[in-house]
């Protein structure tokens, strides 16, 4: 069947495009992170993916910035190799905005790896000694940040604690949509079974559930090795995770069910139904209730999960076929599951 | 008898897979950290292909059993 072909080299392209296409440069970190106001001061920045020693005509400019208005500008740097850049900083003697201090974020721009920012890097704290002088330094507005460079070329976002592991967007996200999928097939068959009860409607809804099920079970401890490497623990009581947990066990519960009867229609029949339920609780569990709570999912508080902070073009062009290659995997997985309780009922005379 | 040695062996293929990253922690303790936590994204491939691998063993298992009861009918 051409869908089975078409989901395998679309699970093939996932891997190797998640993979293989790098991420774009980023700072880690600067040493130090505190900063005096009127000092003249060295830090270190820690970049990631960047190219420092990457020969360019146009100059990498360094500057620590406050706001839209605000930036100060290195008076000079050294590259120390690839990913260490020493800059010097000459901080006027008052800060941007009348404060006891303020925090700067650190932006280098390179001609070849494009612009990388690390939000709140330096901490500036106002200097009691350097008064007299009240009105703003023009060193702060001298040399704006402008015309910033974008890395050319395929990369995916760089993001502070999550680095590599953004790519698991490619993985552990889909087993997710592959499950609801599954469950919405699965749900269409208990309602076909309701008006026509065939053996082969139960069928259906049966094994999507249970190949559904199969997915949720590994997007859970995928998304718990995730969750160790970037919130600090597997499982921190997370509003989504505590609630695909629930769907989970309502799920369990409906082969439970369907195994209680002797009566094979008895069963069958209230299976259905209890799967037109639990499909009705899916959908607030999974992707209602997790949005109304804060949560350290993407999409919490009334975003969408999905939006262009989380998500940008080349990550799409991943991920919608992620999507569809899993989805495809999963009816393929279910197909054979079907095919083979088919063989099963036929055998001892059920259908 | 035959099925039970497969068994053992994918038992401890399956062992080996999910040890293998422990074993590189011993040496190294930032094993799953480092290079950018790109073996955290390594590790759930891994358990995804196991997990489809567990349920395909369980089918095959069943299809077996099936086999057997229909050539004694």
């Amino acid at each position: 069947m051409w869908w089975k072909a078409l989901s395998i080299v679309l699970i093939i392209y996932t891997i190797l495009a998640g993979m293989l296409v790098p991420l774009k440069s980023g700072i880690q970190r600067t040493e130090p992170a505190f900063a005096k106001a009127g000092a003249d001061q060295t830090i270190r920045f820690y970049g990631y993916n960047t190219f420092f020693q990457k020969a360019s005509d146009t100059p990498v400019r360094v500057w620590l910035y406050y706001d839209d208005r605000h930036a100060l500008a290195a008076s000079d740097f050294q590259v120390l190799n690839d990913t260490i850049l020493e800059a010097r900083f000459r901080f006027p003697g008052q800060l941007p905005e009348k404060k006891e201090s303020v925090s700067l974020n650190a932006l280098i721009d390179h001609p070849v790896a494009g612009a990388a920012l690390l939000p709140a890097a330096v901490y500036l704290s106002s200097n009691p000694d350097s008064t007299g002088n009240t009105g703003l330094d023009s060193a702060w507005t001298a040399n704006p940040v402008e015309q910033l460079h974008v890395q050319s070329g395929f990369s995916f976002p760089y993001q502070n604690v999550i680095y590599e592991s953004i790519r698991n967007t490619y993985f552990h996200v889909p087993m997710w949509f592959v499950l609801l999928f599954l469950f919405t097939a699965s749900v269409w068959y208990s309602i076909q079974y309701l008006r026509n009860p065939e053996p082969e409607n139960d069928r259906r809804a049966a094994a999507f559930a249970e190949t559904g099920l199969l997915f949720g079970a590994l997007g859970l401890p995928t998304g718990m090795i995730w969750a160790k490497y970037t919130w600090g623990q597997p499982w921190s009581n997370d509003i989504k995770q505590l609630m695909t947990a629930v769907a989970l066990l309502i799920y369990l519960a409906y082969f439970i069910l369907r195994r209680s009867f002797d009566e094979y229609e008895k069963g069958a029949r209230l299976a259905a139904v209890y799967n037109i339920f639990s499909f009705a609780s899916l959908i607030p569990l999974l992707y209602i209730v997790p949005r109304m709570f804060a949560s350290l999912h993407p999409g919490a508080t009334g975003n969408p999960a999905f939006g262009s902070q989380d998500l940008d073009n080349t990550m799409r062009a991943v991920f919608y076929p992620a999507i569809i290659g899993w989805t495809l995997f999963g009816f393929w997985i279910a197909q054979l599951r079907i095919r083979y309780q088919r063989l099963y009922d036929k055998a001892l005379g059920l259908d | 008898m035959k099925i039970y040695h497969s068994r053992i062996i994918i038992t401890f293929i399956l062992l080996l897979a999910i040890s293998l990253p422990a074993v590189y922690a011993e040496g190294n303790r930032d094993f799953m950290r480092e290079t950018g936590k790109i073996n955290v994204v390594v590790a759930v491939i891994l358990l995804i292909f196991l997990g489809i691998v567990w349920y395909l063993i369980r089918l095959e298992r069943k299809l077996t059993k099936l086999e057997h009861q229909t050539k004694d009918d």
